[in-house]
Formats: structure tokens, C-alpha cells, sequence
């Protein structure tokens, strides 16, 4: 073999490896019929996380009354969605799986694989009635439901450093005039009034949810999820799309958010050391900063709905973010019975109690008269009265669209942020999804 | 250092003296066909078909190949991946060989110090990504301490300009130790007569390193450049976890938006396609390097002596 081959050849080897990655996962495909999947067992597929004690302790407790055992497979949390779409349609895919209902599952329920849970709750009408309906129907695909909530609800809430917002002599803004003028007087002081982690991108969507519900309510959503992408090009998406640009050219976010990371502890820290005010984050921003100081967290984290805008269509109510984690069942499964069985823990009161104590916040008609057990019941109660009380709880926008949108999405979201995408710019990449 | 075929015998180093036959390959080239060939057919097939990873893979023609002519993200990536690739080039191998012939000194200092310096290429592509992240971080990390350094503010990944500065940088501080590397194992081989002839005729060190020195790395420029081409247009890791391709698109390379269409978009399809215009790019690189530079001769730098 001449030298001038080996370097042809080594040069296609070099990219040669990339392109291996994209075809292992084409050798997959092999459709689960019931016969050729394990005996006795089902796999219950959980995103791997400090939750999972309680998901052990279920399982456990299932396994000592069944004669079909139930095995945990704890899915390492990063990339999720992805490691899933992968084995769904293969022999080794899991008879329940955790999911964030909505497009998490739509495409799944497109490509038949999934269970329609209609039977089971006609079987036991508890597996429905027992969880507050606006979290239940969000699982639901064309009106058939598909998915059993368990964990808890992640409403987005407005937190802020109570220490700041004293020295500042402001309050947690209840209107938008409100949270512009806040913006100023700490601009003001030289603090960064909003601290947002734009590296990761999704913290930044959730800004735009809120300001879609409250300017344009929550059937703009529902339209463009729905296909009707005229939505994005509407006079109330323009106009919330402007009060976004205002906040962001009153230099609310500060500028170099786009280098700043939640996942890594950027944003975090700003709040917590006092270089920022305001972060708009999920229900987990708590035990984040729990875990980065249990004191400072008790004394000073301040939490407050989002707010309101004047001459709006959304109620000031409204919530976005995760509605809930879900259990779906695959159409595959060898136990079907089984299944149903292990999924009606998911309203027992241990259950409850048990992801209460971890902070998790259940959504099941009784959580109420548990939550004085929760790690947090103060916090536990404001959350369960806002989600018991929202008209309507948009699912991220990210989760709601399928999987297939979600980059785009971000880029979008980002670009817009940091005056890459104008208005119209922004409407056509939404549209364009 | 010219060659004339005539009137001389074969160089005994020559082409074809003393080669060993075909069966010596054959373990590699079965490797290679195996986990290269076959998945490169394989992603050739795959990039006429429409697939989502759920059910079978749909025939569509030229579909994905449509598309992608005409998408604006896939033609900006494929001119940052040239920018990125051309950056590396220009700042390590200058770097390289002079640390290089530096470095194939035998005195103790330099062993020491190479031996430092060669420890960024003993840590993964990921690690160094994460550290470089967090040491970036604008508010607690290094341009949270010299902010004036930094621009102000320091967005350093939060603008195009800057993100691109810190991919290079990182790929800059990683792998110029392996390019040292070679330089100084064949700064090593080179000759001593060489140097002796020339301090005879008086030259300076100057003139020894471009007259003596750069000659005889001819052919060790030339493997170091392919590797940094293809090394290049085949960069991954450290864009996904340093830059994410962002900010917005903005450090969006080819290898990565293969990635986003393939893993966060579920369109195989495209990605297949853009994985195949990324093998044929790099390839024809690579042959037309070896073409320009006559690489492929084979001529030893050593012939003559």
C-alpha cells in the first residue's frame, strides 16, 4: 500500500468516527412486539437525580406483593429525551417511562408506541380523579390520556434576595411597571437587576412564556403548538414581544448574560452574593440554593408570582413550566396489569408523603392536608395554591413543542435576547419550527 | 536537495526496497473497513432517507440535500469550521516549532519544562473545556478578576469575536504540545554535521533555524498540518461544552450542527448529509495537502548527506 493511500485512508478515518456515531443508533431498529420481551419483569425507565430514593422505595414496596417484579432503571439525567427516543422503539425499551407529557410524548404517541391509558382508568377511575385536572390533561394527546403524573409539579416563580430588595427599598414588583421601575433604581446602585443564565438558553425562554400568557393569554400557545403559526405573526405576540425588548434594552439582564450559566452556578451565585436581584426560575431554584446554603436560603430567598401586565388577556394567575413528571406505558408490554397496578401507588398517601419530605411538590387531590409535612411547608403551600389556583399551566414551550424544535427554539430565544433576531426575525424563526 | 533519476542508483530507502507485502495491512484494513467503510456507507444511504430514530428509516431523494443547500446556518458553519481550522493552523504551528526546536536541546531545564507543557494534551477534550468554562465564568471567574482585560464586562462567550478567540485559544493550548512533540523528535534527527558545516561557514542562529532547521522539518510540517486540518474540521467536544455553538449560531461548526440535526433534532437525514459533506471536505483537503506539498514522493529531507 503506496503512503499516498494511508493518508487518504487515515484522513476518511479521522471523519469517518463522526459519522459512526450517527449510524450506531440507525442499527436499532427493531420493533417491540410483547413476544420477544422479558419475562416476569417490567422496567420502569426513571431520569436519574436525588429523587429516585422514593422511586426505589415504591418499587420495593410493589415488589414485595407482586408476582411480576418491577425493575428500576435509572437513567443518568443529561440528554434524557434523546437516550429515550433512542431505545423507545427497540426490544430493550422500558414497559413505563418517566416523561414531561405534552411533546415529550407526542412523537411516541405518533408512532403508535404508547399505551392509551383509557382502559386502566376505566378499570380504576382513582388513576384520574385522584390528581388535580389541569396537571392530569396535560399528558393528554388529542384528548386521550397518556400518562400518570408522579414526582411534582415545577412551576417558573419569580424569586428575588430579600437582603437586596431591602437596601433597595423595593418590593417584589406586582405589575410590569413595577419590575421596570425596580430595574432602574438597582441599575442605579450598580446591580444587575435580573440575573438569567443566557449560556444555557432555556432560562431565557422562560421569560418569554411568562410575557406571552400575561400579554397575550394562554390560547396563543395552544394555537401555534396546534399548527396554526399565524399565532407568532399576531398583533398581541408582537406587542408582548415588545415589552420583552423594553426590559431587555432597560438593561434589566445586564449584558453579559450570555456567558453566565445556570447549570454551571452562574446565575446562582448572582443572586445569592447579592450581585443581582431577581431570578426567574423553576421550583428547583430552592433546593439549588439549599444545597449552596441551607441559611441563606431559609432567611433570604424571597419568591412572588410573575406580574401582571396591564390591558393584558392573561390572568395574573397563569403559570408556566413543568407541569409535572408523568409515567407512560408502552403498547409493548408484556404486563399491561402490572402496570396499572404500580401506577396507582402514584396517588397512595406514602407516595405523597414520601416526595413531600424530599421537596417535591405532588400534585394529587391530597396533597393538601400533607403539606405540613414537606420539607419546606411554606414554601410547599405557596407553591400547591398557586398550581391549585392557576386558570391555566402552559407547559414549557421547549417540552410542549416535540423534541425535533427545541434547538431552534433556543437559538431563536437567545438571538432575540441579545438583538441577533428583531421582532419580525423572531417570528419567522418560531414560524419556521 | 534535488533528485535525478538518472545515471544513479536507487536510494536504498527508496520506493518499494524491502516493503513488507499486503497481509501486514490486512489486520488494519479490516478494522478499518469494518468500523469506516461499512458505517460510512451506511451514513451515505441514510442521507436519501427521512428518520427520526422512531420506526424505519423513509427514502426522500434528494430532500435532505435540498434543504441543506439552502440552509444559512449550514453555510456559516462550514465557513467558521474553515475559520476555526485556519486560526489553529496559523497559531500553533509556529508555536509548535519553535518550542520544538527548542525543546530538542538536551539540557535538564528543557526536559523539565517540556515536560510541563505536555500536560494539557494528558487531560480529555471535556475536562479541559469544563475547566476553561468555569475559569471564564463573567462574574466569578478570571474576567470577573481583570475585567479590563476582558472588555469590560466580560461577555468573553457571549460574542461572536470572543467565543471564536477562546475555541482557539483552548484548541491552541491543548494540542500545540502534541505538534511540539513531533517537532522536537525530528528537530532531534536532524544531522549535527549540518550545524557543524554551517558554524564552519559562519552562519548565526537565525540562519541555521530558517536555512538548516525549517528544511528538514519539511515533511514533520506537513503530517503536523493534515493533523491540525483534520483535527480541525472534526472539532466537537470542546464547542459543545464550551460554546454550545452560540452564542446563538454564532460558533455553530459544522461537526456540531451534524450533532444538533442528528441528536437534538432527530433528523438523521440531514445530519447523515452533512457528516458526508464533512468526510468529502476533509478529504479532499487532506489529498490536495499532500498533492501540493509532494508529500506523497516521499523524498527523504535527508538525501544527499
Amino acid at each position: 500500500m503506496s503512503n499516498k493511500s494511508t493518508w487518504l485512508i487515515r484522513a476518511i478515518a479521522g471523519t469517518a468516527v463522526l459519522a459512526l456515531g450517527v449510524t450506531l443508533t440507525a442499527c436499532s431498529t427493531a420493533s417491540g412486539a410483547a413476544s420477544n420481551r422479558p419475562e416476569n419483569v417490567i422496567h420502569v425507565a426513571v431520569y436519574g437525580d436525588a429523587g429516585n430514593t422514593v422511586e426505589e422505595a415504591m418499587v420495593k414496596k410493589f415488589n414485595a406483593t407482586s408476582d411480576v417484579k418491577v425493575i428500576l432503571d435509572r437513567i443518568p439525567g443529561a440528554n434524557y429525551q434523546q437516550k429515550l427516543q433512542t431505545i423507545i422503539s427497540t426490544a430493550s425499551a422500558p414497559d413505563i417511562f418517566f416523561n414531561w407529557g405534552g411533546g415529550s410524548i407526542q412523537p411516541f404517541v405518533k408512532a403508535d408506541l404508547l399505551l392509551p391509558l383509557t382502559g386502566m382508568i376505566k378499570d380504576d377511575p382513582k388513576l384520574e380523579s385522584s390528581f388535580l385536572p389541569s396537571v392530569f390533561n396535560a399528558a393528554a394527546i388529542d384528548g386521550v390520556p397518556y400518562g400518570i403524573p408522579m414526582r411534582g409539579t415545577q412551576p417558573v416563580i419569580l424569586f428575588n434576595n430579600k437582603q437586596v430588595l431591602t437596601d433597595a427599598g423595593i418590593e417584589s414588583p406586582k405589575t410590569w411597571d413595577d419590575l421596570l421601575a425596580s430595574v432602574k433604581i438597582l441599575k442605579d446602585k450598580g446591580i444587575t437587576p435580573i440575573a438569567l443564565g443566557g449560556a444555557d438558553q432555556w432560562p431565557t425562554l422562560m421569560w418569554y412564556e411568562y410575557m406571552f400568557d400575561r400579554v397575550a393569554g394562554p390560547d396563543l400557545l395552544t394555537k401555534a403548538i396546534g399548527g396554526d403559526s399565524s399565532a407568532w405573526d399576531s398583533k398581541d405576540s408582537r406587542a408582548a414581544l415588545t415589552k420583552l425588548k423594553e426590559l431587555i434594552d432597560a438593561g434589566a439582564f445586564g449584558s453579559n448574560f450570555d456567558s453566565v450559566s445556570f447549570v454551571d452556578g452562574g446565575s446562582p451565585a448572582l443572586l445569592r452574593t447579592g450581585k443581582a436581584a431577581f431570578e426567574l426560575m423553576g421550583s428547583w431554584e430552592y433546593s439549588t440554593q439549599q444545597s449552596a446554603d441551607k441559611d441563606w436560603t431559609a432567611a433570604n430567598l424571597g419568591y412572588a408570582t410573575f406580574p401582571t401586565v396591564t390591558g393584558g388577556k392573561g390572568d395574573a394567575a397563569d403559570l408556566v413550566g413543568n407541569t409535572n413528571n408523568y409515567y407512560s406505558v408502552i403498547k409493548a408490554t408484556r404486563y399491561p396489569d402490572t402496570a396499572r397496578d404500580f401506577l396507582k401507588l402514584m396517588y397512595s398517601d406514602e407516595f405523597v408523603q414520601a416526595q413531600l419530605a424530599i421537596g417535591n411538590l405532588t400534585t394529587t387531590t391530597s396533597t393538601e392536608k400533607f403539606l405540613d409535612q414537606a420539607a419546606d411547608p411554606t414554601y410547599a403551600a405557596f407553591q400547591f395554591t398557586m398550581v391549585q389556583d392557576a386558570p391555566a399551566f402552559q407547559l414549557s414551550w421547549d417540552q410542549a413543542y416535540p423534541q425535533s424544535a427545541s434547538a431552534d427554539m433556543h437559538t431563536a430565544v437567545a438571538q432575540f435576547f441579545s438583538g441577533k433576531l428583531d421582532v419580525d426575525g423572531f417570528i419567522a424563526a418560531m414560524q419556521a419550527l | 536537495m534535488t533528485r535525478s533519476d538518472t545515471g544513479r542508483p536507487r536510494h536504498p530507502g527508496g520506493p518499494n526496497a524491502g516493503r513488507p507485502g499486503f497481509a501486514w495491512a490486512l489486520p488494519a484494513t479490516l478494522f478499518f473497513a469494518l468500523f469506516a467503510i461499512l458505517p460510512l456507507i451506511g451514513v451515505a444511504v441514510m442521507s436519501f432517507t427521512s428518520w427520526s430514530g422512531l420506526g424505519n428509516p423513509a427514502f426522500n431523494g434528494l430532500d435532505n440535500w435540498v434543504k441543506l443547500a439552502g440552509d444559512k446556518v449550514m453555510m456559516q458553519s462550514l465557513w467558521l469550521s474553515a475559520l476555526l481550522t485556519l486560526l489553529g493552523v496559523a497559531i500553533q504551528t509556529p508555536l509548535s516549532i519553535l518550542l520544538g526546536t527548542w525543546a530538542a536541546g538536551h539540557q535538564k531545564n528543557r526536559a523539565i519544562l517540556s515536560a510541563i507543557y505536555f500536560v494539557p494534551l494528558l487531560l480529555s477534550s471535556a475536562a479541559v473545556s469544563v475547566l476553561w468554562r468555569a475559569l471564564l465564568d463573567p462574574n466569578f471567574g478570571l474576567p470577573g478578576q481583570f475585567s479590563s482585560f476582558f472588555g469590560g464586562d466580560g461577555n468573553v462567550l457571549g460574542t461572536q469575536a470572543g467565543a471564536i478567540a477562546v475555541l482557539t485559544f483552548v484548541g491552541a493550548w491543548q494540542f500545540t504540545p502534541l505538534h511540539t512533540l513531533l517537532y522536537q523528535g525530528a528537530a532531534r534527527s536532524v544531522p549535527p554535521v549540518l550545524y557543524q558545516a554551517a558554524d564552519i561557514d559562519g552562519a548565526g542562529t537565525v540562519r541555521k533555524f530558517f536555512s538548516i532547521t525549517l528544511p528538514q522539518l519539511r515533511n514533520t510540517i506537513v503530517t503536523s498540518v493534515i493533523l491540525m486540518v483534520v483535527g480541525g474540521l472534526t472539532t466537537f467536544d470542546t464547542v459543545l461544552i464550551l460554546t454550545k455553538g452560540g452564542p446563538g449560531t454564532d460558533t455553530t461548526i459544522t461537526a456540531f450542527y451534524m450533532y444538533r440535526k442528528a441528536f437534538q433534532s432527530f433528523d438523521f437525514g440531514v445530519a447523515s448529509a452533512i457528516a458526508l459533506v464533512l468526510v468529502i471536505i476533509a478529504t479532499t483537503i487532506s489529498l490536495v495537502l499532500v498533492r501540493v506539498t509532494g508529500y506523497d514522493k516521499m523524498h527523504s529531507v535527508q538525501e544527499g548527506i
